[in-house]
């Protein structure tokens, strides 16, 4: 179960999770996006982003708070389709 | 407030994936110890940067074009400068470890930086007792080695103890090294434990057997562990961590001396 980069990041990216995760699986181009995406075919469930972000950002996928599930599909979306994820943030943004 | 996203279907892969992971190392080197145990020496395009004893090192490869890694403390000393050695056990019907066991010295493969904050205390003088079970023994290799080499265990400057648990004997790695450095006077104490006393394969082992946490309290009595001018490192299963953490407890080691890392249900 990967774990899920939510709404608080949003125009809010410290880069904690960046230099904690040991498989280097959370990554963003900082010239477009507005959040960091986890890869969830690298992430290995260790937690260490959850721990290290000082946001509250992430989140374990099947314990997203109900408002932030969508999620989940951004930061997977964005690992091949970068658009449609980028798309999805700015509404995620919007909404909030 | 719900996101407007409406659709959930993923879209198909694309070429945009993790960038910034392409290969950037070389396997040169290739030592199996048993058929699930091996000591794999990689060395980076750009030579080996600076890093702490006991950091580990994301090492990736590339499935079906995306990038896949998997984090391994490295058992190389920090003053090298070419190569750096890890310690792997192969999971069958993992992800990561069949296709690294594939892999054949030329191949490329890709690691990343050091992480991590399992390391040790600088100008820290007390013994140094290191537990392990398996490959957990990896980051301590790394450690004693530095240590050796920077002339912190010499005239008895520093004391170390590593506590090593396997299943088998062929599975103790570096035991030659550990053993060398044990009777070179360096001030390291080398504690081989094997578990499996009535295995045929450990016919003609006469050290200590059984858990390694069961002999964890003997280990420290025998070696007399003052545990007020002690450290111990423990590295492993969370199983193993776990007891080890409540026999040093029991033994005298305030939870502040107690450092350890977990390694992750592998892949």
């Amino acid at each position: 179960m990967a774990y899920v980069i939510a709404e608080p990041c949003i125009d809010n990216s410290d880069q904690s999770c960046v230099s904690v995760c040991p498989v280097d699986c959370i990554t963003s181009d900082p010239s477009v996006d507005r959040k960091f995406y986890i890869d969830p075919d690298g992430c290995i469930d260790c937690g260490s982003c959850e721990t290290a972000c000082p946001n509250q950002a992430i989140f374990r996928a099947d314990q997203l708070p109900a408002q932030w599930v969508d999620f989940a599909w951004i930061d997977a979306t964005w690992y091949r389709d970068p658009a449609t994820a980028r798309d999805a943030v700015d509404g995620a943004a919007t909404a909030a | 407030m719900a996101p407007a996203v409406v659709a959930r279907v993923l879209p198909p892969v694309g070429s945009t994936v993790r960038p910034g992971l392409e290969p950037n190392s070389t396997l040169v080197g290739r030592i199996d110890l048993t058929s699930t145990i091996a000591r794999f020496v990689v060395r980076p395009d750009d030579g080996v940067g600076s890093f702490e004893p006991g950091q580990y090192f994301a090492l990736g490869l590339t499935v079906d074009g995306r990038p896949l890694l998997r984090p391994y403390s490295t058992s190389s000393a920090a003053d090298t400068r070419t190569e750096l050695e890890f310690l792997i056990r192969l999971v069958p019907g993992g992800a990561f470890t069949p296709r690294l066991w594939a892999l054949q010295v030329g191949d490329r493969l890709r690691i990343g930086r050091p992480k991590g904050l399992f390391m040790l205390r600088p100008d820290d003088r007390r013994t140094h007792l290191f537990v392990a079970t398996g490959t957990g023994l990896a980051p301590f290799v790394s450690m004693v080695g530095s240590l050796v080499r920077g002339g912190a265990t010499a005239a008895g400057a520093l004391r170390a103890i590593v506590v090593h648990g396997v299943s088998r004997v062929d599975e103790l790695a570096y035991r030659d090294r550990l053993e060398r450095l044990e009777s070179d006077g360096v001030g390291l104490r080398y504690v081989p434990v094997v578990s499996r006393a009535t295995d045929p394969a450990n016919a003609g082992w006469a050290g200590r057997t059984g858990r390694l946490a069961a002999q964890l309290s003997d280990v420290c009595s025998a070696q007399s562990v003052d545990p007020g001018s002690s450290v111990a490192y423990l590295c492993g299963n969370p199983e193993m961590i776990a007891t080890a953490e409540r026999i040093l407890t029991g033994h005298g080691f305030a939870e502040d001396a107690i450092v350890s890392e977990q390694y992750w249900p592998a892949a």
